[in-house]
């Protein structure tokens, strides 16, 4: 009996001192995002680690509002994971000083010319923010994509109609859809990403490039095209050409059930609206993408609408400097945008990649296939612009304006004056 | 440290796990709160020391903090007496022997239950007026009365959300009156109906003063309610249409996070806790006495 006790201590000693030197062998990337959801993250990690089976990836992701709490506590309490998703501009301005420099990354996965690698945007937009003279790339971009409008093909076949390219077309093609119950322009513009989003559209429409101007003060945003801008927004609600109630209802998830129900002719979006194609038991419309094509955003002031179109990052990624173990971190991003882990991701549709190249293993049809190469081959090209803006204070502002203009508590040049004030 | 002076003071070892623990979760939290609303903070890189600019900047020069406070005041007085009212008429009804009154009690009760977060999805597609609930109706019956911009129009948004937080919280309040009143000695009320005393006169003269213990703790817990509503604001409205149905809770979180202004965020907090603070005070010392008293 005693011999057998002993024996048993003796086996758990040895256990015990082992088992740190195992583990050291083990080599985990802890990774936190709100993007890409969890089932195509879980998706990137097996593929990933088919090849890199010594690397373990602890994923946890969380919605968007979530996730910003949880990156603050952690960065607080100095317990960052490893790798962490970003988006361009102000939030990677705030963790930049907890972030590693990626370019040495970047150079010794993909060479001295990384960056032609890249759709343009996506590298321009990993350093919006930057002070002056600080070039380094604090988070790598794995999705980029354009905004733009999309038409549902169903009721446009039956009314036997074009998308529209001006705004008197638009406005006949909001009377014959109001008049039949559909929504003519679907939009949650309770959400105020979406109102900005449209704004950012029809400011371009104006003068493209005025408001990265007026961001870094040389231009006002109370000057009169972004006042021009605004007052088309205020006709959007006016004229019918939005849905009635539109201020008071979501994008997501309210906005979208009632295009994948086809009670909406039109709807402003991005090329990210191509994952519906991917989801679960998806609606007739959604079943590879069958029900909807992408168009430009009208050229509602008559003023000759711009060739380009806005765009940007979707989600991009950053190493923390309170990594453990940087190297395996440049392993992982590496792969999740150009390698297995990214081919697993795009076979989603989940957006475009911001590495040039990369195609989905297949299509469900010819038009989803169309609408792949219309997005990668020629929009995404011809980006110059961002959808974002620098200064949260800026955006919230701009996104306040909007909302007062359109429930006519302020005018467009109050509502601009307003974002003026607030770039002070 | 003698024997003696370990007796003289052993009360301090017994009051030590409460002093602990009340010094860590409470009193530490709000000086530190206090401590960086006096900076221009985002929460994670140097904070800058702006003293009391973060309090005069709310105070003088913001729109959204006056719309908080003007909605907290709304909330208040607009969820807690409207619940109260409904709530006793509905236990008064169910506690009077009517058919199938305990599934009625159920019924009833049910939303306080259901989440917050799932009330605000399901009454933002009864709201919508395009597909919503209220506006197929309207479309299908010709009530097109039924089809407004309920959270839309900043002139009711804040209307139509006290009414989904009136909605999910009259249950409860019936369900205290469902007990408070069958806690009512009965040989009281039957003494004023044998005196002549007709229904709305019992009720009027007997059964709500002896009710007053249940009418204290929903005021109570109807403020705290008011004071920590962001669940159902944040899944109906998000806060807006432009601020309108903003709540205090709200604009901290808004703050804090995506603007990315901490200090800002603790400064509303200070304020939040100090109008917790000077409505507890009230409710023990002013209401809370004339209630034990009675008039």
């Amino acid at each position: 009996m005693y011999r057998r006790i002993t024996l048993a201590v003796l086996l758990l000693l040895i256990l015990a001192l082992t088992a740190p030197v195992l583990a050291q062998d083990e080599v985990v990337v802890r990774f936190r995002s709100w993007s890409p959801v969890i089932a195509t993250t879980e998706a990137m990690i097996e593929a990933f680690n088919a090849e890199n089976p010594d690397i373990t990836i602890e994923p946890d992701i969380t919605n968007y509002p979530e996730y910003l709490v949880d990156l603050q506590t952690m960065a607080a309490g100095g317990s960052l994971p490893d790798l962490i998703g970003l988006e361009p501009g102000a939030l990677t301005q705030q963790y930049r000083d907890h972030l590693m420099p990626l370019q040495d990354c970047a150079v010794a996965t993909w060479g001295e010319d990384w960056e032609d690698q890249f759709f343009p945007v996506g590298i321009e937009q990993a350093r919006l923010g930057n002070p002056e003279g600080d070039d380094n790339i604090y988070g790598l971009p794995v999705l980029v994509q354009t905004i733009n409008m999309w038409y549902t093909v169903p009721i446009f076949e039956e009314a036997g109609v074009e998308p529209p390219t001006t705004y008197d077309e638009l406005k006949e093609l909001a009377d014959m859809f109001n008049a039949q119950g559909i929504a003519p322009v679907m939009i949650g513009a309770g959400d105020g990403w979406i109102r900005r989003d449209v704004y950012m559209q029809l400011i371009h429409n104006i003068a493209p490039g005025l408001i990265y101007e007026a961001e870094d003060g040389m231009a006002s945003f109370a000057d009169e095209p972004f006042v021009e801008a605004m007052t088309w927004w205020k006709r959007l609600f006016d004229d019918g050409i939005f849905q009635m109630g539109a201020l008071g209802m979501t994008h997501y998830p309210a906005a979208v059930e009632q295009i994948q129900g086809g009670r909406a002719a039109m709807f402003p979006m991005g090329a990210w609206w191509q994952q519906q194609a991917a989801n679960p038991n998806p609606p007739p419309l959604d079943q590879n993408l069958a029900g909807y094509a992408p168009f430009k955003f009208p050229d509602v002031t008559g003023m000759g609408a711009p060739e380009d179109l806005l765009g940007g990052i979707d989600v991009m990624l950053g190493v923390t400097r309170d990594s453990a173990n940087p190297d395996a971190a440049c392993k992982v991003i590496t792969d999740w945008i150009s390698g297995a882990g990214a081919q697993a991701l795009i076979n989603t549709y989940n957006d475009l990649p911001a590495y040039i190249g990369l195609r989905p293993a297949s299509f469900g049809s010819e038009n989803q296939e169309a609408v792949w190469d219309l997005f990668t081959e020629e929009w995404l090209a011809s980006v110059q612009y961002a959808r974002q803006l620098k200064s949260p204070d800026v955006k919230q502002a701009l996104e306040d304006a909007l909302a007062g203009v359109a429930a006519g508590e302020m005018t467009p040049a109050e509502g601009m004056q307003l974002v003026q004030d607030a770039n002070m | 440290m003698t024997r003696k002076w370990l007796i003289d003071n052993q009360g301090l070892f017994f009051m030590a796990p409460a002093m602990i623990l009340f010094v860590v979760f409470v009193l530490y939290p709000i000086l530190y709160i206090f401590n960086a609303s006096m900076y221009d903070w985002d929460g994670i890189n140097q904070a800058i020391y702006v003293g009391v600019q973060n309090y005069i900047e709310m105070f003088t020069d913001d729109r959204s903090f006056a719309l908080s406070i003007r909605n907290s005041i709304y909330w208040t007085f607009l969820t807690i007496f409207p619940q109260m009212f409904l709530g006793f008429i509905l236990a008064y009804i169910l506690t009077s022997g009517v058919p199938l009154q305990n599934a009625f009690r159920v019924i009833f009760f049910m939303p306080a239950i259901i989440s917050p977060v799932v009330l605000g999805i399901i009454w933002q597609r009864i709201y919508a007026p395009f597909g919503g609930l209220l506006a197929d109706l309207a479309w299908e019956t010709g009530a097109r009365f039924l089809m407004q911009p309920y959270l839309s129009d900043p002139k009711i948004a804040i209307f139509s959300t006290i009414f989904v937080n009136v909605w999910q919280w009259t249950g409860f309040s019936m369900l205290m009156y469902v007990a408070g009143l069958q806690g009512l000695p009965g040989e009281v009320l039957s003494a004023a109906q044998v005196d002549g005393a007709g229904a709305l006169q019992r009720i009027r003269y007997i059964v709500v003063p002896m009710l007053r213990h249940v009418h204290l703790t929903l005021i109570l817990l109807g403020v705290i309610g008011t004071l920590q509503t962001f669940a159902l604001v944040y899944m109906l409205t998000k806060g807006g249409p432009n601020h309108a149905t903003e709540m205090l809770p709200t604009y901290i979180f808004l703050k804090a996070f995506p603007l990315q202004s901490m200090g800002y965020a603790s400064a509303v907090a200070v304020v939040l806790l100090v109008i917790a603070l000077g409505a507890s005070i009230f409710q023990v010392s002013v209401l809370g006495s004339r209630f034990t008293i009675g008039n």
